[in-house]
């Protein structure tokens, strides 16, 4: 089997830890706990026949390099970046922010992700991407759990 | 009978190719014979190679005396570029054979301390040191040992072997079962990294994590580490001793290749790290 780390970053409060809680246990909570620096779990996956352990560290707030030790980024071979697609300040750094994680991980795969979709109408959400010039890849909901699977597989795919 | 037809031209032309084949013949014996010698020569491999071998020996030795101006360039070129392609491949060679250079260092200068400590002990009179030395003698070996003995011998629990950027698990071995392997060795990567980062030693790492009687000793190595976790009381002699272990483990057993950085847990590692620690351990 093959094993993978992937990281989950981006603003604080976007829904990271919730994705990882969906993902991994498949259950979602309405209290906020910040995450404090970082949390690791994995889930094994199958993709095409193939398993792919998914090593998933949920990195706590920020991107820049002054608040997240540089290492907890080392290594990775699959980066989400996650936004809230109801907070703007949470998707005004994407362009910065991704440049600085591609510069310390050119090789790896990335998917930008809009995350609590289900606080917002189809309008809305095609409004809130319009603004970011179309770079999301896939719209989600940590809560109700959709396209949170689809995420996960995509980025598998790449990975393998 | 043929002359007979010819006119005189012809007759004149006939003698005259008579004359320059006896004159060809002539004139050409000594190349012939030479030819023929060459001939000779080719066709015999021995005679090839008695004739051969003296030139390809000079002009080896030529190339043995120039080699260096003519191919040191393009050789350090070939060598240094190498080199550079493979430097992960060859500093996980190096690192266990340096660290192990430093380690006897570090033990004998160690042994040096231990061995002034027994010379203090020896000359003082106290009752402890005269019980000490009393039971010492009874017991045949030095008070330091004697004391060392006395504590719980450290016992190994798990052995993990781990890509030092991704925290991927790369081979483990444990004595009873626990929770999952690759989450611990994702999570502990991630506290080494941090402690790491947040005080910015410079070339410094992570090498203990102690939580009560409990240790997990760290051996850095250049793509990736080795966690020891230990229950019982681990002396500084037992840790330099558990530390060459690591590295023997590593030089001798551990020949990582490509795929080891590209996220496979190598089982094979695993067995290796269960043999040899438990045949360690049980001596």
């Amino acid at each position: 089997m093959i094993s993978k780390k992937v990281i989950l970053t981006g603003s604080f409060g976007v829904g990271k830890t919730s994705l990882f809680n969906q993902f991994i246990y498949s259950r979602f909570s309405d209290k906020y706990l910040t995450t404090i620096g970082v949390k690791v779990n994995k889930k094994v996956i199958s993709i095409e026949g193939k398993e792919l352990s998914i090593l998933l560290w949920d990195i706590a707030g920020e991107v820049s390099q002054d608040k997240v030790p540089v290492s907890y980024f080392l290594g990775a071979s699959g980066i989400i970046y996650v936004f809230d697609l109801t907070r703007p300040t949470t998707f005004k750094n994407i362009e910065t922010d991704l440049d600085y994680l591609k510069g310390l991980l050119p090789n790896s795969s990335v998917k930008i992700v809009g995350n609590k979709k289900d606080l917002l109408s189809e309008e809305e959400i095609e409004e809130v991407l319009k603004t970011i010039g179309n770079k999301c890849h896939i719209t989600t909901s940590a809560k109700t759990g959709e396209n949170v699977n689809e995420l996960f597989l995509e980025l598998g795919k790449e990975l393998l | 009978m043929q002359q007979g037809y010819m006119n005189d031209i012809e007759k004149q032309t006939f003698q005259d190719e008579i004359l320059l084949s006896k004159l060809r013949e002539i004139l050409l014996k000594e190349d012939r014979a030479a030819l023929h010698t060459v001939q000779e020569v080719l066709d015999d491999p021995e005679k090839l190679s008695n004739r051969i071998s003296p030139i390809i020996e000079h002009r080896l030795d030529i190339l043995k005396q120039n080699f260096p101006e003519e191919y040191e360039r393009i050789v350090t070129g070939i060598i240094e570029k190498k080199i550079k392609d493979s430097q992960d491949d060859l500093l996980d060679v190096i690192y266990p054979v340096l660290g192990k250079m430093i380690r006897k260092y570090v033990n004998q200068q160690f042994q040096v301390l231990k061995d002034n400590i027994d010379g203090r002990i020896a000359n003082t009179f106290s009752s402890k040191s005269i019980i000490g030395r009393l039971r010492a003698l009874v017991f045949g070996v030095r008070d330091s040992e004697l004391l060392l003995s006395n504590l719980d011998s450290a016992v190994i629990e798990e052995v993990y072997v781990i890509e030092r950027d991704s925290g991927i698990l790369m081979g483990s071995y444990s004595r009873n079962s626990t929770i999952d392997k690759e989450v611990i060795a994702g999570m502990l990567t991630a506290i080494k990294s941090f402690v790491e980062d947040a005080f910015q030693r410079e070339r410094e790492d992570l090498e203990l994590i102690q939580y009560g009687t409990y240790k997990i000793l760290i051996q850095n190595f250049h793509t990736y580490y080795i966690a020891i976790a230990l229950g019982g009381t681990l002396s500084s002699s037992e840790k330099a001793k558990l530390s060459t272990l690591i590295l023997d483990f590593a030089e001798k057993e551990l020949k990582l290749g490509k795929k080891h950085h590209e996220g496979y847990l190598d089982y094979e590692i695993s067995e290796k790290l269960q043999t040899y620690f438990t045949a360690k351990l049980s001596t």
